[in-house]
């Protein structure tokens, strides 16, 4: 009987452990940080797009552990997966904001998820 | 390097001796407005007037303790600390005289002494996207266009409650500094999803949720 509550117990305990998630658990020595960091120096975290509310692309704030974002278009093949490589990050940047007229606005009839002007950028850690 | 310590050590040994016994001549004579911190004189924690600061370069040899000769009861502001924007001015005492006569500087191996530094973190600061490659940034608060200054600005003033810290399972440490980073506090935070309630909701909003 006593086995078998134990038994029970651990495997409760299993049960936790496994759902216990943590961030670094696939990759302890961050390597995918570095890889992140270095990939997202020359590109940039925005599309061509600017948001409709702000009249600048717009960074929508997701998780640090986020990796991937997709994005959505007319026709089968259009529906891509993108790692998000951007990461909110302590230094001030220049420039801010952009100028008028250097972003596109979102087309009447859009057809893909970029053109609503909001990207992810990961948050900090 | 080891010769440069050399070096250092044994300027100031000179500059030790030297001092002492300009102490020694120095207490028969003084010159108007110079005087030296005895019993008569009452030694506390407020800073005394800028009068006696003419002795201050002995209180390195001679044991004479002057009033701007700590850093560690003020602020680094106020004392002038290495890498203060004021000490290169040399407004106060101790620091400004050790460096003019050790060529200035607080390297190691040098004379020039190195002052005891504080935190004194931000109370917020912002978050910014990075890179080479932008035509724009953002801030992570009131992204994407900073508010005008006449608008005011948005402060969360306690860390372990910022947002971005609700986003993932994870265990974050803060270190809070008061009393002019004379005393620390450390706070720890678990953020956490309860994992059964969180099976529940993944559950339905994943498998039983109708898309629609």
């Amino acid at each position: 009987m006593i086995r078998r509550i134990a038994f029970a117990l651990l495997f409760a305990a299993g049960l936790v452990a496994g759902a216990c998630e943590t961030a670094s658990a696939a990759d302890p020595y961050a390597v995918t940080q570095v890889w992140q960091h270095n990939y997202s120096q020359n590109r940039p975290w925005h599309g061509n797009y600017y948001n409709q509310n702000y009249g600048q692309p717009t960074a929508l704030v997701v998780p640090p552990t986020a990796h991937m974002r997709q994005t959505l278009s007319w026709g089968v093949s259009q529906n891509l997966m993108y790692p998000i490589h951007h990461q909110f990050g302590r230094s001030a940047s220049y420039p801010g904001a952009a100028a008028r007229g250097s972003f596109n606005h979102t087309p009447a009839w859009p057809s893909h998820t970029d053109q609503f002007g909001t990207y992810y950028v990961r948050g900090p850690w | 390097m080891k010769k440069n310590l050399a070096n250092g050590f044994a300027l100031l040994a000179a500059m030790t001796a030297i001092a002492a016994g300009g102490n020694r001549s120095l207490a028969q004579d003084l010159a108007p407005g110079e005087y030296i911190v005895g019993p008569e004189r009452v030694i506390s924690d407020s800073v005394v007037g800028g009068s006696g600061n003419v002795h201050s370069g002995q209180s390195t040899g001679g044991g004479i303790v002057n009033s701007d000769s700590y850093v560690g009861d003020m602020s680094c502001g106020e004392a002038g600390c290495a890498g203060d924007a004021t000490s290169g001015a040399g407004g106060s005492g101790l620091r400004s005289r050790l460096s003019g006569l050790g060529g200035g500087g607080s390297r190691v191996g040098d004379v020039g002494n190195i002052e005891r530094g504080y935190g004194q973190p931000d109370l917020f600061y912002n978050y910014y996207t990075g890179g080479m490659a932008n035509r724009a940034n953002a801030q992570m608060y009131l992204s994407p266009v900073p508010v005008p200054p006449n608008v005011g600005h948005t402060f969360f003033t306690y860390q372990p409650f910022y947002p971005e810290e609700m986003l993932y399972w994870h265990k974050n440490k803060f270190h809070n500094y008061y009393d002019n980073g004379r005393g620390m506090n450390r706070t720890r935070a678990t953020y956490f999803a309860p994992p059964v309630r969180q099976a529940a909701s993944n559950l339905y909003w994943n498998k039983l949720r109708l898309p629609r």
